[in-house]
């Protein structure tokens, strides 16, 4: 019963995240809620390879990627965000239009 | 560790609540900075998760990487401007996540476990965590650990170019 439980509370971490990247009006607000993401991600792999996989751990491994991979992702995250505020001194999501006509 | 029974039971169902908590805090405190180290303790609390499943060089990662470096980035990001409060509109969405969970629930995991294959590390018990993950970064996945560091830095270029006039 245990493994089941990790998972929803994965599940229900990950679920919670996306709602709040989808319906947040700030940029650094999206990015956390993107670090929860990739977080909700990697309790699962770890979870299952402490399950199934105590000989290899090719999920612990993974988990060590996708952090790293989230590492690069919030410093390049930061950096536009605050170039963008730089530009257009607001950080809300709807005026980041530049990419328009 | 090895902790016995119900300490065992009691860690993990304290963890989860603070995580529950945690993540809700996250989403719906207005200030962005109750929200930013709301997602510090997020982290913590995983990392505690990690310790509790004997996983200790992925717990320590966790804590350094995302707690001492991605966090602190956030927060020097989140005081560096000057964001107003904004008042949100809640939308409900509950049916996704009791989909989630009937599915998680029903579905019958200990019938995986006897498909896995058989010990590739001879000395299996006798190796701490951190030396396993060592031994196979070293071995089975070396590729994927140079790109990571091309990766790392190739952002780590990008991110200060960007950020210069």
């Amino acid at each position: 019963m245990m493994l089941e439980h990790i998972l929803v509370l994965s599940a229900y971490l990950f679920s919670i995240s996306i709602y709040g990247l989808i319906t947040s009006r700030n940029m650094v607000r999206a990015l956390m809620c993107l670090e929860l993401i990739l977080n909700a991600v990697n309790i699962n792999f770890v979870t299952f390879s402490d399950f199934f996989d105590s000989r290899q751990l090719k999920g612990n491994i993974f988990s060590i990627f996708v952090i790293a991979i989230a590492a690069a992702e919030a410093a390049i995250g930061s950096a536009i965000v605050s170039s963008i505020y730089r530009n257009r001194k607001s950080t809300r999501i709807n005026q980041s239009t530049l990419l328009n006509k | 560790m090895d902790l016995p029974g119900p300490i065992h039971n009691f860690l993990l169902v304290f963890l989860g609540s603070g995580l529950i908590l945690r993540g809700l805090g996250v989403v719906l405190r207005i200030n962005p900075i109750y929200s930013a180290f709301s997602l510090g303790l997020v982290l913590v609390c995983i990392s505690l998760f990690y310790i509790l499943t004997n996983y200790h060089f992925v717990a320590t990662a966790k804590l350094l990487i995302y707690v001492g470096a991605i966090n602190v980035l956030i927060l020097f990001v989140v005081m560096f401007m000057n964001i107003q409060n904004i008042i949100k509109i809640l939308i409900h969405g509950p049916l996704g996540m009791a989909l989630l969970r009937c599915t998680i629930l029903d579905t019958s995991w200990y019938g995986i476990i006897w498909t896995t294959r058989s010990n590739q590390i001879i000395e299996q018990d006798l190796i701490g965590n951190s030396q396993q993950i060592g031994i196979h970064l070293a071995t089975d996945f070396f590729l994927p650990f140079e790109f990571i560091s091309i990766i790392l830095l190739v952002a780590l270029i990008g991110a200060i170019d960007v950020t210069l006039q």
